[in-house]
């Protein structure tokens, strides 16, 4: 479970993240909706303790991620795709992490197995396909088998393959109990995976709902995910003439 | 067992320094830089008249220290400043978030890694130097003189303490270009600048690191006015300590 209570985040003097208090469940995919710069990453990374919080805060199982005993045991996180050094293994790459939380080599093995990487675990991460690069980073949101897993844009770069193993995946991870909170900005796609929402705009709750809910009053889940972001979308593109 | 530690990271640490080429070839490079070194001094010396001592021999066969100081700083540099720069450092961190204890482990084991390669290297350049001379009239220098063992050992001290200041300034600039450039910065000009000073400039000069290795650190007597080669090699280790301590600081406190 994911308890976050009255999250604030300012960069000078824009506030990336207000007063943001949601708890994410377990048992369900959690999809995390916003338009672009509504403060999805900056919230994410919150939660791993990358950024401090200038408000309120962010509880895993009811303590914060620095207090958190088997950080990697207790979250798997997928926060960018680019999070490893160009030069090192995938292999040496998960190694190095699993050695920081006391996880098995063999479970190395297991997730570079899940995530389709076996034969490629020796090769240079830094010379992956996008597609690639997202499994490494989704080998490593499992490497600790995670009660719960928090994933930034995961399906970013995968072929329609690899983005149906993801939504599998998670529904998976999710009917086994887990927390499974991903954020995405392709609402299709979030209406195939996630079963509840939380949609933000400029740092606020705009709505906490299930999939079914949201685009029941609307033609689809878009044209309902454009109703409730319209007051709080800041890049928006004008047609070209 | 409640939790990880130091030296769940220390491990992490060792897999990732020894999973990069970088490591090795800084490593390679800096041995190789101090023996050719030795090899050349001991070569230039060998037509020599009248004929160099024991101590002029050591003295300037540890003189590739000024190479190794540059590559194994480099590497410290490395060790922070290459996780930065390629969004490693949220990968390590969300595995620790305990940010002291990823700082302490990363001098841990950089530090002695460090260490190692520079007493290798400086023994490296030492033999060189005695093996390029051998068969002339030029004395050897043996380990088995304190003078001669001290000035060894401390080179290689001054070179693991180098890479620790590495350390502390990647981890306060982040930045891999800008931290190698403020480490070769820090190493130079301060000479340049005590030269500035005349005589009076063994004052300063004393303190400042380039001039400590080169005639208090890696001689075998001290020139006049500069600390004993031990003291020398403390205030390096002094130096790295501040480096460390200033970046563990800006590390707990800025976000990643």
């Amino acid at each position: 479970m994911i308890e976050l209570r009255e999250l604030t985040k300012r960069y000078g003097r824009r506030v990336a993240v207000d007063g943001l208090s949601v708890q994410v469940r377990p048992g369900v995919v959690t999809g995390f909706l916003g338009p672009n710069g509504s403060g999805k990453s900056t919230t994410m990374r919150m939660i791993l303790g990358l950024d401090a919080p200038d408000h309120g805060q962010a509880l895993i199982g009811g303590v914060p991620y620095a207090k958190v005993a088997w950080p990697l045991r207790t979250v798997g996180a997928l926060l960018d795709a680019g999070a490893f050094h160009p030069g090192r293994s995938a292999r040496a790459h998960l190694t190095a992490l699993a050695a920081s939380n006391d996880i098995p080599g063999a479970r190395v093995e297991q997730v570079l197995r899940t995530v389709g990487l076996s034969g490629a675990a020796t090769r240079r991460a830094g010379t992956y396909s996008l597609g690639m690069r997202q499994r490494l980073g989704v080998a490593v949101a499992l490497l600790g088998d995670p009660g719960v897993l928090l994933l930034d844009e995961p399906v970013n770069g995968l072929d329609p393959e690899g983005i149906r193993w993801i939504r599998d995946l998670l529904r998976g991870l999710a009917a086994e109990g887990r927390t499974v909170f991903v954020s995405s900005h392709l609402i299709a796609e979030m209406a195939l995976t996630a079963d509840r929402l939380v949609v933000i705009g400029r740092g606020r709750l705009l709505a906490e709902t299930t999939v079914a809910e949201l685009s029941a009053g609307a033609d689809s889940l878009e044209d309902a995910f454009f109703r409730i972001t319209s007051q709080a979308t800041d890049y928006r593109g004008v047609g070209a003439s | 067992m409640n939790g990880y530690g130091f030296r769940h990271a220390a491990r992490m640490e060792r897999i990732k320094l020894t999973s990069v080429r970088s490591t090795w070839w800084l490593a390679v490079a800096a041995v190789v830089a101090m023996a050719g070194t030795g090899a050349g001094v001991g070569l230039g010396y060998r037509s020599h008249t009248p004929v160099a001592t024991a101590a002029q021999i050591l003295n300037n066969s540890l003189g590739g220290a000024i190479a190794a100081q540059l590559l194994l700083g480099a590497l410290g540099v490395l060790i922070v400043t290459g996780e930065y720069g390629t969004g490693m450092i949220r990968s390590t961190l969300a595995a620790v978030p305990r940010r002291r204890t990823v700082l302490a482990a990363k001098v841990a084991v950089c530090g002695g890694a460090a260490l190692t390669v520079g007493l290798l290297a400086s023994f490296a350049g030492y033999l060189a130097g005695q093996l390029a001379i051998r068969g002339t009239a030029i004395p050897a220098a043996s380990l088995g003189q304190p003078a001669i063992l001290r000035a060894v050992l401390l080179t290689g001290v001054y070179l693991g303490a180098t890479a620790l200041i590495g350390v502390g300034i990647g981890t306060i600039v982040r930045h891999s270009g800008a931290a190698i450039g403020t480490l070769f910065g820090l190493m130079f000009v301060p000479m340049i600048v005590a030269g500035l000073f005349g005589e009076s400039g063994i004052q300063v000069g004393r303190f400042v690191p380039l001039l400590m290795l080169l005639n208090s650190i890696s001689v075998t007597a001290p020139i006049p006015g500069l600390f004993a080669g031990w003291v020398s090699a403390l205030l390096m280790c002094g130096y790295a300590a501040v480096a460390v301590l200033c970046g563990g600081f800006l590390l707990r406190h800025r976000d990643a």
